[in-house]
């Protein structure tokens, strides 16, 4: 017998799964009876933020926070025009970018309209279009990134926006300038292309398509950046989209003000301003990361991808959750790639040496264990 | 999840048997419009008089009773929610025996509950559910009448490459998910398949309903090279039976190619839902290696009743594991935690005594169901009483009688640990022959823990 309140909710609603987050840290601790814990599931920069926004948060002042932020992040937006040579009214500041991707979907998509994206990627896109009522499209990746000619063939009339990972969590895999252009212009303009720029500060490479550039010539292409991955500020939830001004004015309107707090504002403009050395240390940390765990996996003799971003991907010889209920008995917890549509498959942040040995000696271990049966 | 929306009926009736005829032409009508035969309609009106003159005597006079008759795809479903009152509902269970020479109830008490009695036997399934402060839901479901089709023993040498999709509604889809269940009926053992493959309409129909999501593979040409089918088991998992495969080549690459598709394409197509974990009390020889954990395993007798064979249980997780709470009577914490550590889950586990409970009723009721051709009954608590370890003990030997010539079916019962009152019953469970076996995760309203009838065994 279904509760009356059940009946008030409309059905995409009721059909749709609440993200459960993961408990904190010193509630797992204590389940798994540990008294520490790496996180290595959420793509976090184990290095902090960067020093001018490590300034900016230990001066913070704490009978200011009585005060509201700025409603539209005013002085932020200021140095995200001045950084990026555009108009500050073209940015729109959510609360983390998870916030602009409900705010975009909200301002085009109308009952019977679809979005497009990969079967296995950030699942927000999908989340957010299925718990509105709208149809997500999910096109299989192909060679592990996303498959731009069966996205264009997926498009129909009532297809609104297009989300592109670029690079894709948590393949790692991005498209070139040329198959970016060739997209566009199969797309010609009959739909939002967002470019999801999440970890973008983590590819060092001519031929990476900045969106910022493409914008300008593809009027239709709006781009999302976040401070949570590179900029280590994923605790004060700030992220952003930028586009042409018509469109993003029209994302406003779906947009709730006064969503990015005092704090987080000015850590992330100053984050912006100091950031080259920041860059090099974060991508030094995650090349000497990789240059641990990839041979030890091959080693191991198992499969991995690992590509642009600051996390590989590694096939595990047994489900992914029971290697995640082992690896967290070890102290170390990362992310099961079940959800993600990958079974049997980790995924785990690349951070320091020391934690990066934790986590390789942990996971020989369970390997082991499971190799000779002896994990459940 | 069906696409259109279901077919339901609801009626409020005060509890005054004046109303008698409005209820059981109400249950005529529905059972005649959602597709039950001439049988199938007087069994379904017959228990809605039943239950309804049982109702108006004992339930809560303070609200009326509700009546709904909804369309379930292959059955038609009755269900009666209305406040305790002095109800006892002993009658409902399967075993029991309504003493009309002795005890203190006054004859037509007695009466009545064999009209219950009867109601309940002659509906397919019956079930009673508490929805807290003391209102219940008492629910009885009729099944429509399907053939029986025999196993198709054809050979499929198949073509690739193989591919997986979700039947899409209408015929030519229901027609593949006929064939490839007559497939899978004749090359796997009877415990391996859902009685439904037996009846093939039936289980095209579940899926339609949404009762069953299956997934189907065909080779290069369209024909039927796999299948793999799930259903909904409480809130937060999904349990499954396959992959069925029917490529015949003896290289079996072509077969485990399927096997493995299917297992794939069953996860991505679960791994975004409510569903906490995955799991199979059948899984059969051909799931993928690497994809599921072992639970253990029970020992069945199988459905010739020779010899006894180890039938494992599979599961997964489709999320990080959280950790939770389960309620435990002191006897099973040995077995409870030597079971979660070997599988490295992490629970809390309560202490729940007997004393902690309240034994409010006289009398226990239990769910029962026997599935005669695989042999198999499972039992489930639905309410606590003070004379449960004699229901049980009932039900065990009910459920031999009931064999007749045949060997005895395997019995289980399953205890919810989300509840403390089901928890309190282990001792005696315990002592009416019943050992653990299994944990499942999540498979009730928390962890299930299956017990297995032992004694008769030995
Ligand atoms: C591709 C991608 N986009 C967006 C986000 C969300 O970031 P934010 O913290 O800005 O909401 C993430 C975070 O995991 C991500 O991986």
């Amino acid at each position: 017998m279904s509760l009356p309140i059940a009946e008030l909710v409309p059905p995409h609603i009721r059909a749709f799964e609440a993200y459960v987050p993961s408990r904190p840290d010193a509630e797992l601790m204590r389940t798994y009876k540990v008294d520490h814990l790496h996180r290595l599931n959420n793509n976090e920069n184990a290095l902090g933020p960067p020093p001018a926004a490590r300034r900016v948060l230990e001066s913070f002042e704490p009978p200011s926070a009585a005060a509201y932020p700025s409603g539209d992040c005013f002085f932020l937006r200021q140095t995200l025009g001045e950084r990026f040579g555009k108009d500050p009214e073209r940015f729109l500041v959510g609360n983390g970018s998870c916030e602009v991707i409900a705010s975009v979907i909200k301002a085009f998509c109308d009952k019977g309209d679809n979005i497009i994206t990969a079967d296995k990627t950030f699942a927000v896109y999908e989340w957010v279009a299925e718990f509105s009522g709208f149809q997500a499209r999910l096109i299989p990746l192909r060679n592990q990134g996303f498959d731009s000619e069966a996205m264009l063939r997926a498009m129909n009339g009532r297809t609104k926006i297009l989300f592109v990972c670029n690079p894709n969590n948590p393949t790692g895999t991005w498209w070139k300038r040329d198959e970016m252009e060739r997209f566009l212009r199969g797309v010609a303009g009959r739909a939002i292309v967002v470019l999801d720029e999440a970890y973008r500060e983590y590819v060092d490479d001519e031929d990476f398509p900045d969106g910022m550039e493409i914008m300008e010539r593809h009027k239709n292409v709006v781009v999302f950046r976040t401070f949570s991955k590179m900029y280590a500020l994923a605790g004060l939830r700030v992220g952003y989209v930028c586009g042409q001004k018509d469109a993003v004015d029209y994302i406003r309107r779906t947009h709730i003000v006064y969503s990015v707090n005092s704090l987080g504002q000015p850590a992330a403009a100053a984050a912006l301003l100091d950031d080259a050395e920041h860059i090099r240390s974060t991508q030094a940390m995650v090349a000497e990361a990789k240059a641990l765990l990839l041979p030890a996996f091959d080693e191991l003799g198992l499969p991995y991808v690992c590509g642009a971003g600051n996390f590989a991907m590694v096939q595990t010889p047994a489900s992914d959750s029971l290697i995640y209920r082992q690896l967290m008995r070890r102290g170390v917890m990362v992310r099961t790639m079940t959800g993600f549509r990958f079974p049997n498959w980790i995924r785990v942040s690349l951070v320091q040496q020391p934690v990066m040995r934790d986590f390789l000696s942990a996971f020989r271990d369970v390997v082991d264990l499971v190799r000779q049966g002896g994990a459940a | 999840m069906p696409a259109h929306s279901p077919q339901c009926l609801t009626l409020e009736l005060p509890p005054d048997v004046a109303y008698l005829p409005t209820a059981a032409s109400a249950a005529e009508n529905a059972a005649q419009v959602f597709g039950l035969d001439r049988n199938g309609t007087l069994k379904l009106s017959l228990a809605v008089e039943e239950f309804f003159a049982y109702l108006c005597r004992f339930a809560g006079r303070e609200e009326p009773l509700r009546l709904t008759l909804s369309q379930g795809g292959t059955f038609v479903r009755v269900a009666f929610r209305f406040r305790a009152g002095d109800v006892s509902l002993r009658a409902l269970n399967f075993a029991a025996q309504v003493d009309l020479a002795s005890g203190p109830d006054s004859l037509s008490d007695q009466a009545a509950e064999l009209g219950l009695l009867v109601a309940s036997r002659t509906t397919d399934r019956c079930s009673m559910e508490s929805s807290g402060s003391g209102v219940y839901v008492l629910t009885a479901e009729v099944d429509r009448q399907y053939p029986e089709a025999a196993p198709l023993c054809t050979p499929q040498f198949l073509i690739p490459p193989i591919s997986v999709s979700r039947p899409e509604d209408g015929p030519l889809a229901k027609g593949l998910l006929q064939h490839a269940a007559l497939l899978a009926a004749e090359r796997y053992p009877v415990r391996a398949c859902p009685a439904s493959f037996f009846r093939p309409e039936r289980f095209a129909d579940m899926v339609t309903a949404g009762q069953y999501q299956a997934l189907l593979a065909q080779d290069a040409t369209g024909k039927p090279a796999g299948l793999l089918c799930w259903r909904a088991s409480g809130p937060k998992s999904v349990v499954f039976s396959g992959p069925y495969v029917f490529d015949a080549a003896p290289d079996r690459v072509l077969a485990k190619e399927t096997a493995r598709l299917l297992a794939e394409r069953f996860l991505s197509a679960v791994a975004r839902t409510e569903a906490v974990c995955a799991f199979s009390e059948r899984p059969t020889s051909d799931v993928p290696e690497g994809w599921f954990e072992s639970l253990g395993s029970l020992t069945l007798r199988g459905e010739d009743g020779e010899g006894e064979s180890p039938q494992a249980a599979l599961f997964r997780h489709l999320r990080e594991d959280v950790g939770g709470a389960v309620w435990c009577h002191p006897d099973l914490t040995p077995f409870l935690e030597r079971q979660y550590n070997l599988l490295a889950f992490s629970r809390d586990i309560l202490k729940a005594e007997p004393t902690q409970t309240h034994h409010t009723t006289e009398h226990s009721l239990l769910a029962t169901s026997l599935d005669r051709r695989r042999g198999l009954a499972i039992l489930r608590p639905l309410l606590d009483g003070q004379d449960f370890a004699t229901n049980l003990a009932a039900h065990v030997s009910a459920l031999k009688e009931q064999a007749q010539e045949g060997p005895p079916p395997d019995i289980l019962l399953h205890l919810d640990l989300s509840e403390p009152w089901q928890a309190a019953l282990y001792p005696a469970i315990r002592g009416c022959g019943f050992e653990p076996r299994l944990i499942l995760p999540h498979a009730g309203a928390s962890d299930l823990l299956v017990c297995q009838h032992v004694t008769a065994h030995s």
